[in-house]
């Protein structure tokens, strides 16, 4: 076995792991400050990756049709809280897990009947045509991804450690009763929570098409890792995700060289179902103590 | 008592008979292939309500367990030549085995993370399906003889009795079990699971067997579901299905055999409603006045929210457009599903039959079960002979959070047959020391010795086996359960009685025993007349007597009372003194954390003083009320005559120095 080979195939699959990690934080988003995730995550992704082909196709250039599309995404996020979540954490039921998957289910079959069945190219002005670096041979669209991903994150982050808007975020995240005490509407940071998710699955969505093609079912086998990786890495780790990310991504690329590509699916699902068992809170998670 | 009998069960035997005999009069195959998968679907969704309705967790896995009890019984005939038995028996099997195995990783989990790992299993087991096409045969399919059953080869009718007597035994088996404690155990699990191992009943082996049995019935629907279509494909077996599975359960109810078999009426009627256009827009418009006059009923009369009144109506109005504007109705058959389940979630979380039960028992006036009458306390709480020798010993014991010493080398004896008050500020560590005790945290370092004896540390379950029983500062009631069944859930001593047994319906003298027994410890608290009333609907005062019967049914020899007066009105705490002098009276050592010192010191004939995780002071009430060190810690500063005042009233307040 060559060695150039495997390492060609460890950096591809790492790259497309940061994708799973940018799914993964959209989850962790919304854990933080909910304790609630949207089942049906991968449907954003595939939806807004839906929305933004159209309005390239209506002509708009990639810089416009970038902040439009994680706008749209945001709304689909706030409509997915709305509808599917806030009942439910007023209820204090777990109703949400089986509501966010029903409204995923929605969106599925309204984007299959309008969009089509067929897996469509996504046109983005980034080259495809492969560069050579060390000896490994990236594409400029696989390096969009991981700038795209570091760049979100990275914003995201600053704006909930610099600004007030994210200091509440964080408040909310700690300790959602001292926060609603000191006048900060829980419900509304749930809703900027959900936005800022929808935004970023859009961004998985924007990326990711380009490499594996606009379909309704592009983002199902995505979502599932990126389960993976959020579970493996801890809800509460955003630096967590990267590491699992880049890990799982590679591990899987390896997967589908050396035991077959049908069962590429096969080491996050272990993983996840592994990192259940052994460690409920993540590699990377805090633990919990039980209280009475 | 004989009209609720006759009701019940005349309506379930009269719909037997009716299915039974539909097809010696309609011979028409597509009928019958209908009721087939009306059986094989009502056992799977029976399987699935265990984990959805009473476990109360999202289980995404039944599809791959239909799946897998599918491809075993295929292989079982083609590849090992079996017959029908055997091979029903190895898709039980494997579905047992496999839902036992998933369920030791998905035990520790609650709520997103159980969904999850069992979203998880389907995917795997769909790649497997999929992938392993040396047994399988991958997307290619499998086809599958029906076997002789012992000999006698099952037409269509034939097959549809099989399928309908297995039907019929697992309904029986499951009102069985779930009337039984082990139904009470897997709800209780659902509502607290703290609580559900602090009562001696055990999270672990009742989620691993709800899981298991669940996942069991999936298995064996599996091989019907094998021998009904003869052809097997992986694709099949997949989130779509389960979606469809879910929307069985929720629709036709949780937590009801009638439910399960609504729900697998809807499944198998679904796709032949949205193939007639007509049909579905009638189905959908039905459903669009239903979700109106509910919706506007739950507005008037205001009991429900406003998103809950008007989201269904939105749903079904969609719907309802959709079916005009749409030629195709099969292409948008997610989006159907979708639209119903959300409606049904939303509007109706009780389900169809959590409906119509609720509203044929007031039509019909079906009295609830009668109740036999209690006995006297002594025959349920035998006396205890106490010796005032140590009963309970803490040896240097310490538990660290991070940095905070929350208790911090305590050795203390409790001796057998005393009310053992233990006060301290706020934050002194008394819960913390509780929680120690009674093994939700295990200590940092030092022993508990119980009757001489080392105890479990950590483990709740292990130490309430050993005769020590609690109750909890903030509730931790089974909410959903009645009072009654909140104290026959931590019933000691009628668990024993053997699976097969509860699923045969033989244990019922042992079901009357344990009534009876809670119904007596609930007399002597006094909620006698609200043990029907769920313990949520319960008023404040009366959860926490609930609470203190449900740990007397453990008929512990130690008893932990933690905060039991707090946020009691004065009546309630003349009562509660009562309750714990007779609870005292059958021999039961008690350790009571308080804050109101007048209950204390009517009540203890010793005291311990805990601050900063320390004893500071250990004696009598009156002498401990006099330790200027106690009176230190509570009100902070020097001791001045104001203070001890203070105290004496009966005021025990933190006072910020």
């Amino acid at each position: 076995m060559n060695d150039s080979v495997v390492a060609q195939m460890v950096v591809s699959g790492a790259l497309m792991g940061l994708v799973y990690a940018l799914i993964a934080y959209g989850f962790q988003l919304t854990y933080a400050t909910s304790k609630s995730i949207n089942f049906g995550q991968g449907e954003l992704v595939m939806v807004s990756a839906f929305i933004c082909l159209s309005l390239t196709n209506l002509g708009l250039p990639y810089p416009v049709m970038v902040p439009l599309g994680l706008f749209c995404g945001s709304l689909l996020g706030l409509f997915v809280e709305r509808s599917g979540v806030r009942l439910a954490l007023e209820q204090k039921s777990e109703g949400w897990i089986l509501l966010t998957i029903i409204i995923g289910l929605l969106f599925f079959s309204v984007s299959e009947n309008i969009w089509g069945r067929d897996d469509r190219p996504f046109p983005t002005p980034i080259p495809s045509d492969a560069i050579q670096l060390f000896g490994i041979s990236v594409t400029p669209v696989e390096i969009s991804v991981a700038v795209g991903v570091f760049m979100i994150m990275g914003i995201i982050e600053l704006f909930k450690r610099k600004t007030l808007l994210g200091k509440a975020f964080e408040a909310v995240s700690a300790d959602r009763d001292a926060a609603e005490l000191m006048g900060i509407s829980a419900t509304k940071t749930i809703m900027l929570s959900y936005s800022l998710s929808g935004m970023v699955a859009a961004l998985a969505g924007i990326l990711v098409a380009p490499i594996t093609t606009v379909g309704p079912t592009m983002a199902s086998a995505l979502v599932l890792k990126a389960f993976s990786v959020a579970v493996v890495a801890g809800l509460d780790s955003g630096f967590g995700v990267v590491v699992i990310g880049l890990f799982l991504g590679a591990l899987e690329s390896l997967t589908s060289y050396y035991v077959g590509s049908g069962w590429r699916e096969a080491p996050g699902l272990v993983l996840l179902i592994l990192a259940l068992a052994i460690r409920p809170t993540g590699v990377f998670g805090a633990a919990v103590i039980r209280k009475v | 008592m004989l009209k609720r009998l006759f009701l019940i069960l005349g309506v379930e035997a009269l719909l037997l008979v009716v299915l039974a005999v539909i097809p010696l009069t309609v011979n028409n195959s597509f009928v019958l292939g209908l009721l087939t998968l009306l059986a094989i679907y009502g056992i799977l969704l029976i399987g699935l309500d265990i984990t959805v309705g009473y476990l109360g967790q999202v289980n995404l896995a039944q599809a791959a367990f239909l799946g897998l009890g599918a491809y075993t019984a295929a292989l079982t005939v083609t590849r090992f030549g079996f017959g029908m038995p055997a091979a029903l028996i190895a898709a039980a099997a494997v579905g047992c085995l496999f839902g036992g195995a998933l369920s030791f990783p998905a035990l520790r989990l609650e709520g997103p993370q159980f969904a999850l790992s069992t979203l998880s299993f389907m995917a795997l087991t769909t790649t497997a399906l999929n992938e392993w096409e040396s047994l399988t045969g991958g997307a290619q399919g499998l086809q599958v003889p029906r076997p002789p059953l012992f000999g006698v080869m099952l037409g269509p009718k034939g097959f549809y009795w099989l399928c309908l007597i297995l039907l019929v035994f697992v309904w029986i088996a499951m009102r069985n079990l779930l009337s039984s404690q082990w139904g009470r155990a897997f709800e209780a699990l659902r509502d607290s699971p703290i609580a559900t191992d602090a009562m001696g009943i055990g999270t672990l082996r009742n989620k691993a067997a709800a899981f298991t049995l669940g996942s069991g019935l999936g298995g064996l629907a599996g091989g019907l579901y094998a021998f009904n279509f003869q052809y097997l494909q992986p694709q099949v077996f997949v989130y779509d299905l389960m979606v469809i599975l879910l929307l069985g359960v929720v629709l036709g109810g949780r937590k009801s055999l009638w439910g399960a078999f609504v729900g697998a009426t809807i499944v198998v009627l679904l796709p032949n409603l949205l193939s007639s256009r007509i049909l579905f827009q009638a189905f959908s418009g039905l459903g669009f006045l239903l979700a109106l006059t509910a919706g506007i009923r739950g507005f008037v009369t205001k009991t429900t929210r406003p998103f809950q009144a008007v989201a269904p109506v939105v749903a079904m109005g969609m719907l309802v457009v959709g079916g005009i504007f749409t030629s195709n109705t099969e292409d948008w058959r997610k989006a159907i599903f979708a639209l119903m389940l959300f409606a049904v979630m939303v509007g109706l979380p009780e389900g169809l039959m959590g409906f119509a039960a609720s509203f044929l028992t007031r039509l019909f006036r079906i009295p609830p079960p009668e109740l036999p009458e209690p006995v006297p306390l002594d025959e349920v709480l035998v006396k205890k002979v106490t010796d005032g020798g140590p009963l309970l010993e803490l040896l240097d014991l310490k538990h660290y959070f991070g940095g905070v010493r929350a208790v911090d080398g305590v050795t203390l004896t409790i001796s057998s047959g005393a009310i053992h008050g233990l006060i301290g500020p706020n934050g002194s560590g008394k819960s913390t020391l509780v929680n120690v005790i009674s093994g939700l945290y295990a200590p940092t370092s030092g022993g508990i010795l119980l009757h001489g004896k080392p105890l479990a540390k950590g483990s709740l379950f292990k130490v309430a086996q050993r005769g020590l029983s609690r109750t909890f500062q903030n509730l931790q009631l089974f909410s959903e359960l009645s009072a009654l069944d909140n104290v026959m859930v931590a019933m000691k001593g009628i668990y024993r009685s053997p699976l097969p047994l509860v699923l045969l319906g033989l244990t019922r003298k042992n079901e009357r025993r344990a009534q009876i027994d809670a119904l007596t410890l609930l007399k002597m608290v006094g909620l006698m007349d609200d043990c029907r009333v769920p313990a949520k609907d319960l008023p404040y005062g009366a959860q926490r007597f609930l609470e203190i019967a449900r740990a007397l049914a453990r008929r512990p020899d130690l008893l932990i009372l933690d905060e039991p007066a707090a946020g009691l009105a004065q009546p309630d705490i003349t009562r509660l003194l009562q309750i714990i002098r007779r609870i005292h009276d059958r021999g039961i050592t008690i350790i009571l954390i308080e804050h109101h010192m007048d209950v204390v010191s009517e009540l203890c004939n010793i005291v311990t003083v805990l601050d900063h995780g320390k004893i500071i002071a250990e004696g009598e009430p009156g002498e401990v009320k006099r330790h200027p060190k106690v009176i230190e810690a509570y009100l902070g500063g020097t001791v001045e005559p104001a203070g001890q005042q203070y105290i004496e009233q009966g005021n025990i307040v933190p006072v910020p120095a």
